[in-house]
């Protein structure tokens, strides 16, 4: 190959990278809807021993995921923050069938469950403020107080 | 459940390794693409564009192996660049880190056995690959273990250490 094909194939292998990049950044952490009904109960998931009334926030996990512990601290100072809110983890590291059940494919995700149970938003990556603040107030409006 | 998470590390050092494994990897990358396949074997180990993907591989091995305090560039971080900085704002878990050098060091082995067998483009496709993952890595602040591990534990091509608990 002469050099400035050489050069153009490599110069189209890091853009190929640099638009990966964008990609993921603009979709990681944005929370989707899902209207599928599946509903967990307590002790349908390791750690989900009951629900909270207002949301209760099921953050999957494993030991290979560097964005998983910085989730972990918001998504509990979220808990914290609201009242009705509970957060649990659920390691994924020894339970690739709880993966596959769930079609997870990257960790961090986060399951948001209504009061009853039910699933009704899915956020891949690490989740954004603005995106989860927006689920939770869709499902339990803010107590004037609070605000 | 959750495994003892060990020591934690300055997370700008696998940043840095990340860094100086993009430019190696450019480099392989521009050198096999400039030089056509050898014909004999010999020729080929010794070929430039082996070379320096093997010297990629000894840096993932060395990673993979001792873990990533003891890859060169890490040592070379800690010596050079760390004390410049000052305290580490983030510490990191080290194992998603070292994940990603196992990757790395799959796809380098790959990469020298195929273009040690003669197969055309398939040290060029390793070192793409691997200059694709480190940009992520090093400039964008991918983590391939947040994806490619359950890739890979659901697909079953590696199996988690313990058995399957209820």
């Amino acid at each position: 190959m002469n050099v400035w094909a050489a050069i153009g194939v490599t110069a189209g292998i890091v853009a190929l990278a640099a638009v990966l990049a964008v990609v993921w950044r603009a979709t990681n952490g944005r929370a989707r809807s899902v209207d599928a009904d599946r509903t967990f109960t307590p002790g349908s998931l390791p750690g989900l021993d009951g629900l909270a009334p207002g949301a209760t926030l099921v953050q999957f996990s494993t030991a290979y995921c560097s964005n998983c512990p910085a989730t972990r601290r918001f998504l509990s100072r979220v808990a914290d923050e609201r009242g009705g809110v509970a957060h649990v983890d659920v390691d994924l590291t020894h339970r690739p069938d709880l993966a596959k059940r769930f079609g997870i494919l990257q960790t961090p995700t986060v399951f948001v469950l209504d009061g009853a149970g039910r699933l009704v938003s899915r956020i891949g990556g690490a989740p954004r403020r603005d995106e989860l603040v927006a689920v939770l107030d869709r499902l339990d409006p803010l107590p004037e107080w609070s605000i | 459940m959750t495994d003892t998470a060990p020591k934690p590390i300055d997370s700008r050092g696998p940043r840095w390794v990340g860094g100086v494994t993009f430019v190696l990897a450019v480099a392989t990358l521009l050198i096999a693409l400039l030089i056509p396949l050898e014909d004999t074997l010999l020729g080929r180990i010794l070929s430039p564009e082996f070379l320096v993907l093997l010297v990629l591989w000894v840096l993932f091995t060395v990673g993979t192996v001792g873990g990533n305090r003891a890859h060169p560039v890490a040592i070379l971080f800690r010596l050079l660049v760390q004390p410049r900085l000052g305290k580490p704002a983030e510490l990191e878990d080290p194992r998603p880190p070292r994940f990603a050098l196992g990757i790395g060091f799959a796809l380098t082995t790959i990469g020298l056995v195929l273009h040690a067998s003669g197969v055309l483009y398939g040290l060029v496709v390793a070192a793409a690959l691997v200059v694709i993952a480190s940009f992520l890595q090093a400039f964008a602040g991918y983590c391939l273990g947040c994806q490619v591990y359950l890739l890979l534990v659901r697909g079953g091509l590696i199996r988690p250490k313990t058995p399957l608990l209820a």
